[in-house]
């Protein structure tokens, strides 16, 4: 277990060691790429900033991807009911997927004003594809036995959802939200950066990149680094509570 | 009114040592004496066919209630299908049939007729049992007066030690046995089982028919259990019933006069080889023609 905790950190702190010898043996200049150490000393500095900035980020991240995550449910469960539905619904999920939200952030924020609603709104917008995609699959795959056991005693649909597909769908629902992660921290920050409410890391990396400031800048950059990180912790974490049944989580075989 | 049952019931079933089975013996006389007025299936000729392709071609049977009755025949020969239709998940492409007196899709929704089905299809997110639960657990409103906890029938299964563990952690006997008190529990009048133990090994199987026998026995069900399997026909029904290939007719109707309760001693009975090398006979004769 000790060895399972020291691989990460072997593989973080090995990368940064290198970062920091290029930039020392080459004397790199700071405004091309600063040295790790340089930013984390800057981020210690400034810590209370960065910590209520991450904070604000985290809870867009997550608000946002809890409502995608619900909505994509619903989508999911619709899809997976009826082929028309699936097949209606499908081009517009990947409409959603392709196209660059970068692009209409601006629209979202001038529709539903500054500060926490855009953000929130735009994490769910593009948690939303991949989480309905994730449970359409998982839900397809329920084991065609129980279903027709289920069947055999008049089980309601909702029941069948309820009691055999959602929990069928949890497999891959957690592999997609592993994914999707990155994409609402990103989508955070980015709305952040443009929703005049001057609140999370993406408020900072904006002004520091508009002002020139590039310790701010990469300090918020790593700031976003290490709140991923917690994310995907706190992920595995809780797929270890949700899913101890299931075959990825266990540590010996059976 | 005691003495009035226990004069009805057959002699050699008051043969018996301790009190439980006492109880058990006058069940098994009660329900003998509801079988004298209604068979618990009746088909008149059923006929399903998918397309063009017909599976099951003009089919009349009656079968007892409280009896156990096994579908023998060749692989693809519509007796799962014969199944899902008397369970009311298929419907009939024409004939009749009764489960109890109503359609299939009543009995159904009445959850009147447990499942067993080949892969034990336990869910590996639920406990054995809370598995063994599962199917009083949907549909709440229709749970039979009946209908037990499972926990009693997880010991008598020798699962007692394992009521927490996940499937995972079960061996393949093991989950099917979960299977058979998941379907037990809910106090159906009519079982049905699939192939249930064609994917255990041979040692495994034989535990599992003097289970089977040892539970059904004085509880009064009625079975209908599809099988390949001659031995397993013969030790455990009181009626074999022989199918031919597709479409799914019955060639010969066999009755085991073996005596019950069935030890898994009776596979060394004389009787035994006799009534396998006739259901044998049947099952090849049918094949040919």
């Amino acid at each position: 277990m000790s060895r399972r905790l020291l691989a990460p950190f072997v593989g973080i702190v090995g990368f940064l060691a290198i970062w920091e010898a290029v930039v020392r043996l080459g004397d790199v200049r700071p405004f091309v790429l600063r040295s790790p150490s340089r930013i984390v000393a800057y981020l210690a500095d400034h810590f209370g900033d960065y910590a209520g900035a991450a904070w604000v980020t985290a809870q867009h991240a997550l608000l946002g991807s809890l409502i995608g995550l619900l909505v994509a449910l619903v989508i999911g469960s619709a899809m997976a009911a009826s082929a028309f539905t699936e097949h209606a619904i499908q081009p517009v999920l990947t409409l959603l997927q392709v196209t660059p939200f970068v692009a209409y952030i601006a629209s979202v924020v001038l529709w539903l004003g500054s500060g926490t609603r855009p953000a929130v709104f735009i994490v769910a917008l593009v948690s939303i594809p991949a989480f309905a995609f994730a449970a359409v699959d998982g839900m397809r795959g329920a084991d065609p036995a129980a279903r027709e056991l289920l069947a055999s005693v008049d089980a309601s649909r909702w029941e069948v959802l309820w009691r055999l597909r959602l929990p069928s769908a949890m497999p891959s629902l957690f592999t997609t939200a592993r994914y999707n992660v990155g994409l609402a921290l990103i989508a955070s920050y980015l709305v952040e950066g443009g929703n005049f409410a001057n609140q999370g890391l993406g408020a900072i990396g904006k002004r520091a990149a508009a002002l020139n400031e590039g310790d701010a800048l990469w300090g918020a950059i790593f700031a976003m680094a290490i709140l991923g990180t917690l994310a995907l912790l706190s992920l595995s974490l809780l797929q270890r509570l949700a899913m101890g049944w299931h075959v990825s989580q266990r540590t010996r075989p059976a | 009114m005691d003495w009035a049952i226990l004069a009805a019931a057959p002699a050699d079933r008051l043969h018996t040592r301790g009190t439980l089975q006492h109880l058990t013996a006058l069940h098994w006389s009660l329900t003998s004496l509801h079988s004298a007025q209604m068979s618990r299936i009746e088909l008149r000729d059923l006929t399903k066919s998918f397309g063009a392709l017909a599976v099951v071609d003009a089919l009349s049977l009656d079968v007892a209630s409280g009896s156990f009755v096994s579908v023998i025949g060749p692989s693809g020969c519509g007796k799962t299908t014969l199944l899902r239709v008397i369970a009311g998940l298929e419907p009939a492409t024409s004939g009749s049939i009764t489960v109890d007196g109503d359609s299939p899709r009543v009995a159904r929704s009445h959850k009147r007729v447990a499942m067993v089905p080949q892969q034990p299809a336990l869910l590996p997110w639920r406990t054995v049992y809370e598995n063994a639960r599962l199917l009083l657990d949907v549909n709440r409103g229709a749970n039979p007066p009946e209908a037990t906890e499972p926990t009693p029938l997880l010991h008598e299964v020798g699962l007692g030690d394992f009521l927490d563990a996940y499937p995972h952690e079960l061996s393949g006997g093991m989950q099917q046995r979960v299977a058979l008190v998941r379907a037990l529990t809910l106090g159906a009048p009519l079982l049905v089982m699939d192939e249930p133990f064609a994917a255990l090994d041979e040692i495994t199987r034989s535990e599992m028919r003097t289970l089977l026998n040892r539970l059904v026995e004085g509880r009064g069900v009625t079975v209908l259990f599809v099988t390949h399997s001659i031995a397993e026909a013969v030790a455990l029904s009181d009626r074999v019933l022989v199918s031919s290939p597709r479409p799914s007719a019955i060639v010969a109707d066999i009755d085991i006069d073996l005596s019950r309760p069935r030890s898994t001693d009776v596979e060394d009975d004389l009787r035994f080889v006799e009534l396998c090398a006739s259901v044998r006979h049947r099952l090849h004769g049918g094949m040919r023609s």
